[in-house]
């Protein structure tokens, strides 16, 4: 049974279909919900909080059914929404401790979590000023910090860095990968920034179209692609490509001269050089790339371009 | 643990029953609502006339107390289904201004913050959330009509010399039944209308309209058409029909035409039906877009 579990989902908003057939299990500490604006992140969600009931399949929680179950799995979640969500007039605390109880732990237990929670999230100074006075961060720290307040064992967090300053947005990651390093509760980020997935997620599920592109353990394809380089050379590729080969790299060239590759561990960058000097290949770009959410993304948008729409590093 | 540790732990303790949440939404409800000087003014000033009738009823009941103002005799002073046909219809309209100013409150501030995906993420239904609303605009409500109604016709019992109550058991029903059927149409009106509202000034003046328009429009067809149908819309005159039978008072001759009690809970079923809807359809989580 993982954290997540989709079976043939199928979400209908009218006569639009939505998410379309998703299957899948995810069961990673923090998981990332990736995608390019209109993909279907934002519905699942809904979809997972049983604000959307499925036309098709089933959407479970912890083994519990999305919205068989709603009340319980609703229990078991802290949602941090993707836009502005408070009761302006009250203060920050009087506003955790209304949810905490929603949740339904006693008043004199959500008090207590209410005050841990923004402290916990920085908010603890001005917790008795009214919500409604805050700046967009601290807006986005107190729906974290209601989010945090019940104890939730799964936290959905929509678009957390949204609208953030650099400052912001770093106090933000911060908090997401201490909330990680606890371990006792598990998070899906939704984003459409890949840096915030990548820096705080073990797991991504990419959707396009409402439906899903890829599904991997990012630390797994980190490693896999620990050596994967691009080169860009002038000369005779063919043969150089087959002397790489012949070191233990995988190769695929280019007719324009381009030449991708996986090293193996105990393949150095100066082994090339040799090569090309032998061959009397110039190599005027080397790539290394260093960010293989990046390739994850980009193969599963299958862009042409070699840059989705609306996604940004 | 301390506040000044900060790190994150889970809760493992005690949740408490789902049924209690809807209690939650009205005790938060009922803290907002009477957060409000205007509230407690206006709870003031429904205060009153049940002041002026319990005097009333303490000089019906005291032969000295008449003379020594300078009343002789009772007459005038008989309390009867009428004395109470004229309290509830008194406490009654004046509950209408503190439901207008209480319902926006609870609700508009909830949708201009967009705090339903919050709040609706939590174990609670949508219904849970509207009956939690209800509750405490239901709540705030009874204070100003049945309790004092109930509490007069107490005191009358009890001041009485004659076997009073007992023979009157009737009014007391009435003024519990009457008082009930006008501010549960009231509290789902107020929310209803609050909730399709955004400004609370706006929501307070549609709550009035709500209740006075269709009147003007029924007066309207009722003039045009000389057919008595046309009081259907007016909802001043329906519950003033119900007060007067529920309470057993002759009816009024203010008017020449009457309705079938049938009829009236009919247009009141139907008045609370849309109501219903209007509620269904924005009290929900996210806007679903249709396409």
């Amino acid at each position: 049974m993982g954290v997540i579990d989709l079976k043939g989902l199928e979400v209908r908003l009218g006569r639009r279909v939505v998410l379309d057939a998703l299957t899948g299990s995810l069961q990673g500490q923090a998981i990332g919900l990736l995608g390019p604006n209109g993909a279907g992140k934002s519905t699942l969600i809904n979809t997972l909080l049983g604000f959307h009931a499925p036309s098709k399949g089933t959407a479970s929680v912890f083994g519990l059914d999305s919205q068989r179950d709603k009340a319980q799995v609703r229990g078991k979640i802290g949602y941090m929404p993707e836009n502005d969500s408070f009761i302006g007039n009250m203060s920050g605390v009087r506003f955790v401790r209304y949810m905490a109880e929603l949740a339904g732990l006693s008043a004199g237990e959500a008090l207590e979590r209410a005050h841990e929670a923004l402290f916990y999230v920085g908010l603890g100074e001005v917790r008795y000023r009214k919500v409604n006075t805050y700046s967009l961060g601290m807006k986005q720290l107190i729906k974290l910090a209601q989010a945090l307040a019940q104890g939730p064992r799964l936290l959905i967090l929509d678009e957390p860095t949204n609208g953030l300053d650099p400052m912001a947005r770093q106090r933000m990651i911060q908090l997401i990968k201490e909330i990680r390093q606890q371990g006792s509760v598990r998070l899906l980020i939704s984003s459409h920034l890949l840096r915030d997935i990548d820096e705080t997620c073990d797991e991504v599920l990419i959707l396009k179209q409402g439906r899903i592109a890829a599904l991997c353990n990012i630390e797994e394809e980190r490693r896999s692609n620990r050596s994967f380089m691009e080169l860009e050379t002038i000369g005779a590729i063919e043969k150089f490509s087959a002397n790489v080969r012949g070191l233990g790299c995988e190769c695929a060239s280019f007719p324009d001269g381009r030449i991708t590759l996986v090293m193996p561990d105990h393949i150095e960058v100066r082994d090339l050089y040799v090569i090309a000097s032998q061959q009397g290949v110039q190599i005027r770009r080397m790539n290394r790339r260093r960010d293989s959410l990046e390739d994850i993304f980009l193969r599963a948008m299958d862009n042409q371009t070699g840059r989705a729409t609306h996604v940004s590093l | 643990m301390s506040v000044y540790k900060h790190i994150y732990r889970a809760y493992d303790g005690k949740v408490t029953p789902a049924w209690t949440r809807i209690l939650v939404i009205a005790r938060y409800g009922f803290a907002e609502a009477w957060s409000s000087k205007i509230t407690i003014g206006l709870f003031t000033l429904c205060l009153l006339p049940p002041i002026v009738f319990l005097i009333l009823i303490y000089l019906a009941n005291n032969p000295i107390a008449r003379t020594l103002i300078g009343l002789r005799g009772a007459q005038g002073f008989a309390i009867d289904a009428r004395i109470f046909l004229t309290l509830i219809e008194i406490q009654c309209w004046f509950a209408l201004p503190l439901a207008s100013w209480i319902a926006p409150r609870l609700v508009t501030f909830d949708l201009a913050d967009n705090a339903l995906p919050i709040l609706l993420s939590h174990p609670i239904s949508r219904f849970g959330y509207v009956l939690g609303k209800f509750v405490a605009l239901f709540a705030s409500l009874t204070a100003v009509t049945s309790v004092p109604c109930l509490l007069l016709f107490a005191y009358q019992g009890y001041t009485s010399p004659l076997p009073w109550a007992a023979a009157n058991l009737r009014i007391a029903g009435g003024l519990l039944a009457g008082t009930l059927i006008w501010i549960a149409f009231l509290s789902i009106l107020g929310l209803a209308l609050s909730s399709w509202v955004k400004w609370r000034v706006v929501a307070t003046g549609a709550i009035f309209a709500a209740v006075f328009v269709p009147a003007g429009i029924g007066g309207i067809v009722t003039g045009v058409l000389r057919t008595r149908w046309g009081f259907l819309l007016n909802v001043p005159f329906m519950m003033t029909s119900i007060w007067h039978r529920l309470l057993g008072a002759p009816e009024s001759s203010r008017f020449d035409f009457s309705l079938p009690t049938a009829s009236i809970v009919i247009m009141l079923v139907l008045a609370c039906l849309i109501c219903t809807a209007m509620l269904n359809a924005r009290i929900r989580a996210r806007e679903v877009v249709r396409g």
